[in-house]
């Protein structure tokens, strides 16, 4: 390769793509003669190492974080409690879980939560609206037909029984009306678990 | 990505969304437009993800995020020439001397100046090579051009930029 004179045009673009290292060592060799001793080469590429230094030297400006998600799981807990989720998602919020203090807590709130709500009676009012004096029984889903969701996550929760925390605090207006009309007519009739604490509206 | 589950689009949210951000605020010099084009990209790829099949995911994302981009200037009827930002306030890391904040200050403007006006395949490439720090090959899955042509973008766009930056001696 002796003799070989620098053109701009032609060799321009190999002075970039060795800056970047995407050049083949048969294109390194012809930018290593090309740089050694002729100064209008050294010159170009001199200033198109400095642009690219610019270019790269740029401040990087933070995403607004309202643009991202918050990274938690959200309404995905519940349906993993209810085993709603395919395979591959409930490994993932299930990989999340262990990481995630925040989302454990939260799942454990969520369940216990269920639970309550699902152990309260049902009840049932007659076409004038009026309470039957006979207690209905408890519309209860069992853990088998809770799914393996379920009862993943109780095993998890199992697993995860971490130490104390506030009971869950849940407004139940609706069903505490009924519950508390229930019990009134009913001396006797079992109070709302210790778990809830019903808040006035 | 070599993990075996498919990201999701919060993994893909959190480790590319400052780099979506970028590109297009540095395509644009618009925070707006930037910010749409996030917003756009992660929907695109929330929708895209259950189909996406293992392979290069950073040319399978930098392709959607720059339809998504084209098609937000297609949508705007207008080429990618919005005015500059108030300089660069909100910047990440800056020098600790006020006056190398002054300078780089405008000479980031400066840059970004330059960088919008040059030809949109140019100033595409450059930022792809330079911004976001894609390789020719990445460049070309992502742009849907050969290496070559992805190679002599980025040279010519540089060099148009040498033309108009002047550094102090």
């Amino acid at each position: 390769m002796a003799g070989l004179t620098f053109d701009p045009d032609r060799h321009g673009e190999l002075f970039s793509a060795y800056l970047d290292g995407q050049l083949t060592p048969e294109e390194v060799m012809i930018v290593s003669e090309l740089l050694d001793g002729d100064e209008e080469a050294i010159r170009d590429f001199v200033a198109l190492r400095k642009v690219r230094a610019s270019l790269r030297l740029l401040p990087e400006f933070e995403v607004p974080a309202a643009l991202l998600p918050d990274g938690h799981l959200g309404d995905r807990l519940s349906a993993y409690l209810d085993g709603e989720l395919v395979t591959l998602e409930h490994r993932r919020v299930t990989k999340h879980l262990v990481d995630c203090v925040e989302c454990r807590a939260e799942l454990q709130e969520l369940d216990r939560a269920r639970i309550a709500v699902r152990s309260l009676p049902g009840v049932e009012t007659t076409m004038t609206g009026e309470i039957p004096a006979t207690p209905v029984r408890h519309r209860r889903r069992s853990i088998v037909a809770g799914g393996i969701g379920a009862a993943a996550a109780a095993a998890l929760l199992v697993g995860l029984a971490m130490g104390g925390g506030d009971e869950p605090v849940l407004v139940l207006n609706d069903l505490a009306t009924h519950h508390m009309a229930r019990a009134s007519a009913e001396p006797g009739f079992a109070v709302l678990p210790s778990a809830i604490e019903v808040v006035a509206p | 990505m070599t993990d075996e589950l498919a990201p999701t689009w919060e993994d893909v949210a959190h480790r590319y969304g400052r780099k979506i951000y970028n590109f297009a605020y540095r395509l644009t010099g618009n925070p707006d437009d930037a910010a749409d084009l996030v917003q756009e990209v992660l929907l695109r790829v929330r929708k895209g993800l259950p189909s996406y099949q293992p392979g290069s995911f950073d040319g399978w994302l930098w392709r959607i995020t720059r339809n998504a981009f084209l098609d937000g200037i297609r949508k705007k009827k207008r080429r990618p020439e919005s005015a500059l930002p108030e300089g660069d306030h909100h910047a990440l890391g800056s020098s600790p001397s006020p006056d190398e904040v002054l300078s780089s200050i405008r000479l980031s403007d400066d840059v970004q100046s330059a960088l919008l006006k040059l030809p949109y395949e140019f100033r595409e490439a450059v930022v792809l090579c330079d911004v976001v720090g894609l390789t020719y090959d990445e460049i070309a899955e992502a742009t849907d051009a050969p290496v070559g042509t992805v190679r002599s973008r980025i040279h010519r766009g540089r060099k148009l930029l040498r033309g108009m930056l002047t550094w102090p001696v």
